[in-house]
């Protein structure tokens, strides 16, 4: 999948992100491997630091740098049942997760131009 | 029209008006299509094709992953819709998506928030109306688009849906340029005054009628926007209608050998044209016409009469107090006077006219419509226009043959509603791309920017005082906004995270084609719609009576407009 406009720092925190394979709506990995389709249910993990990440393949492994998770969950995603599993940077100013930048707010909270069509007014379903 | 094809129409009077009728070979083809495109779904969903395999799969049948779900783009060839078909979207809208559909400037359909799993039943219930979402996406010759007047304006000179209906039959799945270096773009036009854009797409194509009535075309090549914007070349005059298809070959054969594919930006035949020049891709494409078997590729009078025969034709008859009428219920109404000014053009028919139903309310958003009234839209089109719709690049709707005395009781029932918006070709009369809300391309938001827009100039007083000014927004550098022809441009760009947006000035789309030229550095988003008011009211203090904003922007030039966007304290 093409993504632009979700650059991630070498700092900070971030959560993940998919998209489901049967409706292709969006999804964010929660404790224990749980995807949630609302994004103040995502597991918050710190950045990795500029080495990278730390060993792959923990599963899920919680604490693992956020690329070693990507990379864990990207390896799993068909078994998941999503697809384009990436990272996505956290503003540092909040206490819920809010992603940094307007494309992922929009992923995370629904087009603006339809409020009610926001996830969190919508029932959730998690998947897996 | 061939005694030939004149006793076909004659033997099949039930053809829908307006566009081709399928037969049985053209149905069992897409039914085979649905049910190939099943198996791939369950196997993709079963984990035996990978999401890389099943990817180009899914974009040859319109299926894209967006910002927040499946979008399906559903081809809407030339334009041209029935009424049935109509409602079959409003049912798609409304059991498979949220109750409604958005209408694009390529004449196409798409829904937002499909599921994969629902895919093939949309798809089946899409074969059942004569549909499909082929050619929709991928690096092929997409959906071909026409005037949405066509057939019906006073101007036209030649009819271009039945060309551009052949073009379609000649470039549907087409083995040779089915995996071309990029997505490949045609318009037809059949009148002096380009609604296509012609000069903005891979190949433009006018018609007009050569010595002895017979039909020839003008050939623009290598134009369109994206990144590199261009105005296409013009490559030649007079190409006979029995070469059409030889020649259109050879042109896209040359591009298909020589256009570039390392760099996708740079694999669009506009860049191949610019590199080889254009006399040197003429010369490439001469020789090729020149070696191929002609023969083989002639479009015989028979077969374009065969073509033109399977489109139904209006039986146009109106009574002879139709324009009396008219003018009667416009002098008794002055909102109705002031849409039927604005929401008209000219029909080739006395007594007749074609309404265009404005897509752009007042702060709404351009190109949607909800369920309900695309099935409203297909009873007024059965009312009042033979069940004919056409959707145009302007993201908008037209019933192309509406009778003058019931052009009233049609507006009454738009008004009702909220369909009867009195602002084409005004400044309300925006293009939006998805933009960020959507797209997963996108740097910035499209359809806000609009509605503010829209919303800021709801005046219809004061958008009639603007006059001709067309506002073309896009969120990112693919352009699908058409934002490099809009006479304001507005590009979504992002800095950091953030949206920024950039204007443009003096772009055109029509026969004065033209790119617009940036004006200054970005602004932010809260900052446009303040910036782009300043701007039109420079324009109202400066122009010469009766100027439009684009000869006003030509006569004056930029630093007067950048002075308005940028001089505040
Ligand atoms: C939301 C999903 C969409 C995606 C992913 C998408 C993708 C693209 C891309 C990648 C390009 C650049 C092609 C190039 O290099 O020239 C493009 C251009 C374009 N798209 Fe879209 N687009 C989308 C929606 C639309 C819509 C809704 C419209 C109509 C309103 C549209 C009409 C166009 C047009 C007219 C161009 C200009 C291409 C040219 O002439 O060079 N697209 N689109
Ligand atoms: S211009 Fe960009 S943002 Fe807008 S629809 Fe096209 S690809 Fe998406």
């Amino acid at each position: 999948m093409d993504v632009r406009n979700n650059r991630r720092q070498a700092g900070g925190s971030s959560v993940v992100t998919a998209n489901r394979l049967l409706d292709g709506r969006i999804v964010w990995l929660a404790e224990d491997g749980v995807w949630s389709d609302r994004i103040d249910a995502a597991k918050v993990f710190a950045n990795d630091g500029p080495q990278g990440g730390s060993e792959r393949g923990s599963e899920g492994g919680s604490n693992g740098g956020i690329e070693s998770v990507i990379a864990a969950v990207a390896a799993r995603q068909q078994a998941d049942g999503v697809v384009g599993v990436y990272g996505v940077q956290l503003r540092d100013d909040s206490a819920t997760p809010v992603p940094a930048t307007v494309r992922e707010r929009i992923r995370a909270f629904g087009p603006s131009v339809h409020p009610e069509f926001a996830p969190f007014t919508e029932a959730t379903t998690n998947v897996r | 029209m061939s005694a030939e094809a004149e006793t076909l129409a004659d033997a099949a009077p039930a053809l829908p008006v307006g566009h081709y009728a399928y037969d049985q070979v053209d149905r069992a083809f897409l039914h085979d299509r649905v049910e190939q495109f099943r198996d791939q779904v369950a196997r993709r969903i079963s984990g035996a094709l990978s999401e890389d395999e099943f990817k180009p799969l899914r974009l040859m049948n319109g299926l894209y992953l967006q910002l927040h779900a499946y979008m399906l783009r559903i081809a809407i060839p030339y334009g041209m819709l029935d009424s049935r078909q109509m409602r079959e979207l409003a049912h798609i809208a409304r059991t498979y998506d949220r109750d409604y559909g958005h209408f694009t400037t390529r004449q196409n359909l798409q829904f937002n928030w499909i599921r994969l799993e629902d895919t093939p039943d949309i798809l089946a219930r899409l074969a059942s109306v004569d549909m499909h979402a082929i050619q929709t996406s991928g690096n092929c010759i997409r959906n071909v688009t026409c005037d949405q007047f066509a057939g019906a304006a006073a101007d036209e000179l030649v009819d271009p849906r039945v060309h551009a209906e052949i073009l379609r039959q000649w470039s549907t799945l087409h083995p040779e340029f089915s995996f071309l270096p990029r997505k490949f773009k045609i318009a037809v036009s059949g009148s002096p005054h380009d609604r296509v854009a012609a000069r903005f797409h891979d190949i433009g194509l006018v018609a007009k009628p050569g010595h002895g009535g017979k039909v020839v075309f003008d050939v623009f090549v290598g134009g369109g926007m994206g990144r590199t914007p261009l105005v296409g070349v013009h490559l030649r005059d007079n190409l006979p209608e029995e070469d059409l298809l030889a020649y259109l070959e050879a042109m896209v054969r040359v591009y298909n050998e020589y256009g570039r594919r390392d760099n996708i930006y740079k694999a669009r035949i506009k860049i191949l044209v610019q590199a080889l020049g254009a006399e040197g891709y003429r010369a490439r494409v001469d020789a090729e016409f020149a070696a191929m078997d002609r023969a083989r590729y002639r479009l015989p009078p028979e077969t374009v009469a065969a073509i033109r025969a399977r489109f139904g034709t209006p039986d146009l008859a109106a009574p002879a107090g139709a324009a009396e009428s008219l003018a009667a219920a416009r002098a008794a109404d002055r909102a109705f006077d002031r849409w039927a000014r604005t929401n008209t053009h000219p029909h080739r028919h006395p007594g007749y006219v074609s309404a265009v139903i404005s897509l752009k309310p007042d702060g709404g958003i351009p190109g949607d419509a909800t369920a309900a009234q695309m099935d409203r839209i297909a009873d007024l089109a059965d009312r009042f226009s033979f069940g004919e719709i056409r959707i145009t690049h302007m993201q908008n709707i037209v019933l192309g043959h509406v009778r003058q005395d019931q052009l009233h009781a049609l507006w009454q029932d738009l008004r009702a509603v909220g369909l009867a918006t009195a602002n084409i070709g005004l400044i309300g009369d925006i293009i939006a791309c998805p933009g960020l809300d959507y797209c997963s391309l996108a740097n910035a938001r499209s359809i806000p920017i609009a509605q503010k827009l829209s919303a800021r100039f709801a005046s219809p007083e004061l958008q009639e005082t603007i006059g001709d000014l067309q506002i073309k927004i896009s969120g990112c550098i693919n352009a699908c906004g058409h934002h490099h022809a809009g006479h304001i441009g507005i590009l979504g760009v992002d800095k950091k995270g953030e949206e920024f947006f950039q204007l443009t000035l003096g772009g055109s789309a029509g026969n004065d084609a033209a790119v617009g030229q940036i004006l200054g550095p970005a602004l932010p988003e809260d900052a446009t719609v303040d910036a782009i008011a300043r701007l039109v009211d420079a324009y109202l203090v400066h122009r010469n009576t009766g100027e439009r904003f684009l000869d006003t922007y030509r006569r004056l030039g930029a630093a007067l407009f950048k002075d308005a966007v940028y001089a505040v304290a």
